[in-house]
C-alpha cells in the first residue's frame, strides 16, 4: 500500500494536467483525501473511488472525484498511458481506464444498493458485460461508454447536494420527452450531510454528434463559397437550427409542467438587473476591453430594471450552447442539465426565465460563425459571411422555438438582449483569461448588440 | 437455405441455381432502345444487347434489368402492353429473346424484365373483346360500371392528364376503371380467370428462361369500396399465390416489387416477416435523394436517419438501391407527412429541388466531379442492398435536357468515337434520339472504347470497384452497423457476414476530414485497405484515427491479426 503522503504528492502533480481540473493552470497547494471508497481489491492491487479536497495556490478549496488504481510492480502496457506515478514498488494510475473498475460501477448501477458508503440507484434495466471505454474530448466531466448501450458520466468537480442533471433529466424522461437521453441509474454519497451525486448512467445515443461540430461544418462550407449566400449553399444549417429551436421550446414546456415555476414582477426584475450590473463590474476589472461598451451595457440592464411586466420563471438548462446538444439519428437531444458547473449549486437550480437558454444558444450561433475568423484577421468578406450565417441560424432557431412555444422569444427583446449581453460579458472574461485571440468574438458581439438600442430586429 | 448458401460463395450459373443470387448481384438497367442497334434502323434491339453481353460481363454485371419488351402501341413507354406474350417488333422476336437469355446464362449473368400486372393497353385483344361482348369469355376481364361513382376514395395518380379513374366506353356503353392513363384499363383481378391468365403470362416468360420480373404498379391490383384501393389484403394474397406458383416450378427466380412508397410501407410486399412469401426485392426509394442531400449538406444524418428508420426485412429478401434510373422520381414520392423533413429541406434549396428530378444523369448532376462520382458509386456499392447501375453512368455519360423530362437521360449508349457513338450504323437523323454531342459529355470525349484503353478511366475504376465488391459477399448479405463518430461529415459503418467484416468510411465533405472511430469490438484486428491491400495499424482499444481527403472514402477488410 502506498503511503498517504506519497499519494497526495503524486495527485498534486497529476491533477493540474487533467482537462477537468478547474484550477486552470494554477499549481495545487494541497490535496486532502476526504473519503475513500474501495471498488476492487485484488492480489496485486486495488481500485478506490476518492473524494479529494484540492486547494489551488491562492484559491479556495474544491472537491473532486477521482478513480485511482494501484498495482504492485509496473503497470500493464494498456494502462501505461493512464499512469499517475510510482512510489517505491507501487504504481498509481487513473482507473477510469481500468475496464474492471468500470464494470464494477456498471454492475452496481444495474442492481442498486449500498456499497461501502456509496448509494447506487437503478432506474431501468442495465445490460452487463459490455466492453467499455473512456470518451475522449470531454471538458468538465469524464464519461465511460459501455458498448453502444449506455454512458456513465462521472462528475469530476463535486458540490454537496443532488446534481440537477439527475433531477431534471429524470423528470423530463419520465414525462416522455424524446429530447433527453433516458437515465438508467445514478450513484451518490453523503457529503457534509447532503446526498451528493457522483455519477449518472444514461442511454448512449448511437451515431450522434455534437451540435457544435455540425454547425461549424456548415460554416466551413459557406466560407468556401465565393458568391453564394448562406441560404443558397448546400451546407445550410437553418433547417437543423429550426428543429433545435423547436426541441428547446418543447423541453422548456415540459420543465415548466413537471418542475416548480413562479412568476416574477418588477422587484425581481430590478434584482436581476442589479446582478447583471454586478457581473459587469467584476468583468471590467478583468477585461478593460469592455470599457467602451460599459455605458451601453448598463443602459440595456436599466431597461430590464425598468420593466414592470411579469415574467414566468422555471427550471432551465442553465448552460445552453451548441456543445450541449447532440444530433442523433432521430433529431436533437439536450444534454448536461447541470447549469454552469462553476457556479454555486443554489444558483444552478434557481428558477429563471427560459429566455436565458435562448440567449445562450443565440450566442453559440455567433461563436460557431466567428470562431474560424479568429485566425483570419481582417477578412471583411468572411466577416460578412459569418454575420450572415449567424443571423440566418439565430432567426431559424427563434422561428422553431416560436413554432412550438406559441410565443416568439424575439417579442421579449429587452429581456433577450440583456441576457445575451450578460452571456457575452461572461465570454469576454473567459476569453481574456483563457484564449485572448478569441476575445474579438464576444467583444464584437457586444459592439453589435449595444449599437442596436431597445430591440434587435 | 443451405449451409453453402449461407457461406455466400459466388457460384456460376451452371454450377448452381442459388435462390438467393439476387442478394449478391449487381444489377444494370438497360434501355433496349438505347443500348445497341444490330440492324441499322436507328433503334436499339435485343440482338444488339446480346452483342454487348461480353462488355457487361467484363464490367462485372450480374443481372440485366430490361424495361418493357412487349408489344405495345407505345403511348406510355411500353408500359401499355397490347400483348403480354409478344416482343415489340422493333426490338426483335421471341427467338432473339431466348438467345439473349441463353447467352447471358452462359456468361453467368441473368436477365429480368419489367412486367405490368395492373393493366393492359386498350389495344389489347382482351380489352377489345371485353368492350365488344360483355357476356363473352373476356366480358369480365376489366372493371366495368354503369356509373362513375364507385371507389370514389381512390386518388387519381396522373392529375395533370386524367380527371377521373373512370372513362366512358362508347362501344360497351359503360365506364371502365383505370388507375393510370385512360388508355390503360385496369385488369379485373376479382375474376379468377384474370389471375390465372396473368400467372400464365409469368410462366410463359419463365419458360423462356427469364430470371425474374419487376412487377409494375402492384399496389393497385384490386378495388374495394371505402378504401383508397392501394395495398389491399387481396393484393397481398394474390402475390403470395404468384410467389408460391413461381417457386414451385422455378425456384431461383426473383420478383421485384415496384411500389414507390416509404420503406415502412413497402416491407408489406416482402410478405411474412420470417419467411418472406411475397416479392423478394423492392426498391428503396428515399435513400437516393438523401445520398445527394447528405453530400450537399456535408452531413451524414440524411443517410443515417433513413437507414435507422428502415425496418428489418425477411432474411431471404433484399432492397434494390440506385443513384439514378429511368423513372420519374419526384420529391412528392419520397415525401410523406411530418415524420420526414425532406420537403422542408428541399424547399429551402431550389437547386436541390431541380437536381433530384429525373432530368439529369449522375455525372452532370455532380458537375462532372470525379471524386464525387466515385464517392456516390462507393456508397451505392457498400450500403445495404443490391445496387442498380443505370446504363452509361459507368462511363460518366451526360444528358440532354432539351429532349425533355424522360428522354434527356435515354440517349444512345456511347460505345466509341465512331458515327452515332458506335450505337448504330443508321443515318444520324434516323436515330430514335440524337447522341450527346457537347464538348464535355459528347461521345467523342466520353465512350466505352476510349475508357477501356485508359487504366485511370471512370469505367476501369468502376469495374475494379465492382470486382472488389464481388470478392466480399458481405456487401450483399451482411448486417449494417453504423459507427458513432464525432465528425458529422463522416459516415462510417461496418458490414458483417460470418467471418467477413468490412469497414467503410466515407467523407461527405469537400474538405479533408479527420475521424476517430470506436473500433473496440474489433480490437486486435488489422484493417486492410481493399484497393491496394495495404495493412493499416492494428486496432487497439483507443479510438482509431483516420483522415480522409475531400469526398474520399476507404474500404477496409477487418482481418484477424495473423491473417495475411
Amino acid at each position: 500500500m502506498i503511503a498517504p503522503d506519497d499519494l497526495t504528492t503524486l495527485l498534486a502533480a497529476w491533477l493540474p494536467k487533467q482537462r477537468w481540473y478547474g484550477g486552470k493552470g494554477r499549481p495545487v497547494a494541497s490535496v486532502e483525501v476526504v473519503r475513500t471508497h474501495r471498488l476492487i481489491t485484488q492480489d496485486d492491487g486495488a481500485v478506490d473511488l476518492l473524494l479529494l479536497r484540492v486547494t489551488p495556490e491562492g484559491g479556495e478549496p474544491d472537491l473532486y472525484q477521482a478513480l485511482v488504481g494501484e498495482r504492485s510492480g509496473s503497470l500493464p502496457e494498456r494502462l501505461l498511458h493512464a499512469s499517475i506515478g510510482t512510489s517505491g514498488e507501487t504504481s498509481l494510475y487513473d482507473a477510469v481506464y481500468d475496464h474492471d473498475a468500470a464494470d464494477v460501477l456498471l454492475q452496481r448501477l444495474g442492481t442498486g444498493g449500498e456499497h461501502d458508503g456509496l448509494s447506487f440507484h437503478n432506474a431501468a434495466p442495465v445490460e452487463q458485460g459490455l466492453p467499455n471505454r473512456v470518451m475522449s474530448a470531454e471538458q468538465s466531466n469524464t464519461s465511460l461508454v459501455f458498448g453502444d448501450a449506455c454512458i456513465l458520466k462521472l462528475f469530476r468537480r463535486v458540490q454537496a447536494g443532488a446534481n440537477p442533471d439527475v433531477e431534471v433529466t429524470t423528470a423530463l424522461s419520465e414525462a416522455g420527452s424524446p429530447y433527453v437521453a433516458r437515465p438508467l441509474g445514478w450513484f451518490d454519497t453523503d457529503v457534509d450531510g447532503q446526498r451528493t451525486t457522483l455519477g449518472l448512467l444514461q442511454v448512449f445515443l448511437k451515431g450522434s454528434s455534437e451540435g457544435w461540430a455540425m454547425a461549424t461544418a456548415s460554416v466551413r462550407d459557406l466560407f468556401a463559397e465565393a458568391d453564394l449566400h448562406a441560404d443558397e449553399v448546400g451546407g445550410d444549417f437553418a433547417a437543423e437550427s429550426e428543429r433545435l429551436g423547436s426541441a428547446t421550446a418543447d423541453v422548456h414546456r415540459l420543465l415548466a409542467e413537471t418542475l416548480p415555476t413562479a412568476v416574477e414582477g418588477a422587484t425581481e426584475a430590478a434584482a436581476t438587473a442589479r446582478q447583471l450590473h454586478a457581473r459587469l463590474d467584476a468583468a471590467l476589472e478583468v477585461a478593460p476591453q469592455l470599457e467602451p461598451y460599459a455605458a451601453a451595457l448598463r443602459a440595456a440592464y436599466d431597461e430590464l430594471a425598468a420593466r414592470t411586466q411579469q415574467v414566468a420563471v422555471q427550471r432551465i438548462h442553465g448552460d445552453y450552447h451548441l456543445g450541449q446538444v447532440l444530433r442523433t439519428q432521430d433529431g436533437w437531444v439536450l444534454l448536461d442539465f447541470e447549469g454552469e458547473p462553476a457556479r454555486p449549486l443554489a444558483e444552478r437550480t434557481a428558477l429563471m426565465s427560459p429566455l436565458r437558454d435562448v440567449a445562450g444558444m443565440l450566442r453559440s450561433f455567433d461563436y460557431a460563425a466567428r470562431h474560424l475568423l479568429a485566425e483570419r484577421h481582417g477578412d471583411a468578406q468572411l466577416a460578412y459571411r459569418a454575420t450572415e450565417w449567424a443571423e440566418r441560424n439565430r432567426q431559424a432557431f427563434c422561428d422553431g422555438y416560436a413554432r412550438t412555444a406559441g410565443a416568439d422569444p424575439r417579442d421579449e427583446a429587452v429581456l433577450l438582449r440583456a441576457f445575451e449581453l450578460d452571456k457575452a460579458v461572461y465570454e469576454v472574461v473567459y476569453e481574456a483569461r483563457n484564449r485572448p485571440s478569441w476575445l474579438p468574438i464576444p467583444v464584437g458581439s457586444i459592439e453589435r448588440l449595444a449599437a442596436a438600442p431597445g430591440s434587435q430586429q | 437455405m443451405s449451409a453453402e448458401l449461407e457461406h455466400g460463395e459466388l457460384v456460376s450459373l451452371e454450377q448452381s441455381r442459388d435462390p438467393l443470387w439476387f442478394k449478391r448481384a449487381v444489377f444494370y438497367e438497360v434501355l433496349i432502345r438505347g443500348f445497341a442497334d444490330s440492324n441499322g434502323d436507328g433503334t436499339g434491339d435485343i440482338k444488339g444487347l446480346t452483342s454487348k453481353l461480353d462488355y457487361l460481363q467484363w464490367l462485372g454485371v450480374d443481372c440485366v434489368w430490361l424495361l418493357p419488351i412487349y408489344e405495345s402501341p407505345l403511348r406510355d413507354g411500353g408500359y401499355d402492353i397490347s400483348d403480354f406474350m409478344k416482343v415489340l417488333p422493333e426490338f426483335g422476336d421471341l427467338g432473339d429473346f431466348v438467345q439473349l437469355v441463353d447467352e447471358a446464362h452462359k456468361r453467368g449473368m441473368r436477365i429480368i424484365a419489367d412486367l405490368v400486372m395492373n393493366h393492359s393497353s386498350d389495344q389489347h385483344p382482351w380489352f377489345q373483346a371485353s368492350r365488344a361482348d360483355p357476356d363473352g369469355p373476356y366480358g369480365d376481364y376489366y372493371v366495368w360500371s354503369d356509373t362513375d361513382e364507385p371507389y370514389a376514395d381512390a386518388r387519381i395518380i396522373f392529375v395533370d392528364t386524367e380527371t377521373s379513374n373512370w372513362t366512358w366506353d362508347p362501344v360497351r356503353e359503360q365506364f371502365f376503371w383505370h388507375r393510370f392513363f385512360s388508355h390503360q384499363p385496369d385488369l379485373n383481378y376479382d375474376n379468377p380467370d384474370v389471375q390465372t391468365q396473368m400467372i400464365e403470362v409469368l410462366k410463359f416468360w419463365l419458360d423462356m428462361g427469364i430470371d425474374g420480373f419487376r412487377l409494375d404498379a402492384v399496389p393497385y391490383l384490386f378495388e374495394r369500396e371505402g378504401t383508397n384501393g392501394e395495398n389491399l389484403p387481396e393484393t397481398h394474397e394474390f402475390l403470395r399465390r404468384v410467389r408460391k406458383e413461381v417457386d414451385e416450378l422455378y425456384p431461383d427466380r426473383v420478383m421485384l416489387c415496384e411500389a414507390n412508397q416509404w420503406p415502412q410501407d413497402v416491407v408489406e410486399y416482402f410478405g411474412d416477416p420470417e419467411s418472406g412469401d411475397e416479392c423478394q426485392m423492392a426498391f428503396h426509394f428515399p435513400l437516393m435523394p438523401r445520398l445527394f442531400m447528405a453530400v450537399r449538406r456535408e452531413s451524414r444524418y440524411p443517410i443515417s436517419e433513413i437507414l435507422a428508420n428502415t425496418p428489418a426485412i425477411p432474411k431471404s429478401c433484399q432492397w434494390g438501391i440506385f443513384l439514378r434510373n429511368h423513372d420519374e422520381l419526384t420529391l412528392e414520392m419520397v415525401t410523406d407527412d411530418e415524420r420526414d423533413y425532406m420537403y422542408a429541406e428541399y424547399a429551402k434549396d431550389p437547386r436541390m429541388k431541380s437536381n433530384v428530378g429525373i432530368a439529369r444523369r449522375l455525372a452532370p448532376l455532380l458537375e462532372n466531379s470525379r471524386d464525387q462520382i466515385e464517392l456516390f458509386t462507393g456508397l451505392l456499392l457498400s450500403l445495404p442492398g443490391s445496387p442498380v447501375l443505370y446504363y452509361g453512368d459507368e462511363i460518366g455519360m451526360g444528358d440532354n435536357i432539351y429532349l425533355g423530362d424522360r428522354d434527356g437521360v435515354r440517349t444512345p449508349m456511347q460505345w466509341s468515337a465512331d458515327r452515332n457513338a458506335g450505337f448504330s450504323t443508321a443515318d444520324p437523323q434516323k436515330l430514335y434520339l440524337p447522341t450527346i454531342l457537347d464538348p464535355v459529355y459528347g461521345y467523342q470525349a466520353i465512350n466505352v472504347e476510349a475508357q477501356m484503353r485508359s487504366s485511370s478511366s471512370l469505367l476501369n475504376w468502376t469495374r475494379n470497384l465492382l470486382a472488389m465488391r464481388r470478392e466480399h459477399p458481405v456487401f450483399g448479405m451482411g448486417s449494417y452497423d453504423e459507427l458513432t463518430t464525432s465528425n458529422p461529415s463522416v459516415l462510417a459503418f461496418v458490414r458483417e457476414f460470418g467471418d467477413d467484416r468490412v469497414l467503410c468510411v466515407n467523407n461527405l465533405s469537400r474538405f479533408p476530414q479527420p475521424v476517430e472511430l470506436d473500433l473496440q469490438s474489433f480490437e486486435g484486428r488489422v484493417p486492410v485497405e481493399m484497393t491496394g491491400h495495404v495493412r493499416f495499424p492494428r486496432i487497439g482499444e483507443l479510438p482509431y484515427l483516420l483522415s480522409l481527403p475531400g469526398h474520399g472514402f476507404l474500404w477496409f477488410s477487418l482481418d484477424p491479426e495473423d491473417g495475411l
